[in-house]
């Protein structure tokens, strides 16, 4: 129990430490000041919110008889605001073109890769004639 | 908002992580997708929740945001997600 304690506070602390940055970014881009306590407690709510949003996700991928969350089931659970879902929807469409491409990037350099080796090959045979 | 690239985002670790410890069930995964697309929800419950106690505190002309104005705000919040 005490392992899972441990984790439990390293996750607090890492979800403290990217919400700490993007309230800071934010209340700069406002004019304003923010409290170490306000951060705080959005952290926290954020951390708790989480748990909300994993057993939405589980009870979404179960109904549809799936054993892997999807981008789907994230979508559903941003369904009670149209400015949320729609957003989602967006990004979730950016994430899977941004994917795409970086897998053809990744085909090519292998690709790329293995032609030089061949040609390296290549030269050191004739070399060798 | 700033440029693209120092952009604040949560970690994908820290994401799977947080969703994996609260499923009920072992078997329950998380693909590559969904956990980016969640970490996009985290980011903009924070952004939502830290614009809308902005807002409360500049309508109670405050130049600092305090931790009541952000509790007026989070029950709307939590409503609207």
């Amino acid at each position: 129990m005490d392992e899972d304690e441990a984790q439990k506070q390293r996750l607090k602390a890492a979800v403290h430490y990217t919400v700490g940055r993007l309230c800071q970014d934010i209340a700069a881009d406002c004019e304003k000041q923010i409290t170490k306590q306000t951060i705080a407690a959005i952290a926290e709510t954020a951390f708790r919110q989480c748990d909300v949003f994993a057993k939405d996700l589980e009870a979404f991928a179960r109904h549809a008889k799936r054993h892997t969350v999807t981008v789907d089931d994230v979508k559903l659970t941003a369904r009670r605001t149209t400015a949320l879902y729609n957003y989602i929807q967006q990004k979730s469409e950016e994430l899977a073109l941004n994917n795409q491409e970086l897998k053809k990037e990744k085909r090519k350099k292998n690709a790329a890769k293995r032609k030089s080796k061949d040609m390296e090959a290549e030269g050191e045979n004739e070399l060798e004639d | 908002m700033a440029n693209a690239g120092n952009e604040v985002v949560f970690k994908k670790e820290t994401v799977a992580k947080l969703l994996t410890r609260s499923f009920k069930e072992d078997k329950t995964k998380v693909s590559s997708d969904a956990g980016d697309a969640v970490a996009e929800m985290l980011k903009v419950f924070v952004e939502e929740a830290t614009r809308r106690a902005v807002k409360q505190a500049d309508s109670e002309d405050c130049d600092t945001v305090d931790i009541e104005h952000f509790e007026k705000i989070l029950p709307q919040l939590l409503l609207d997600f």
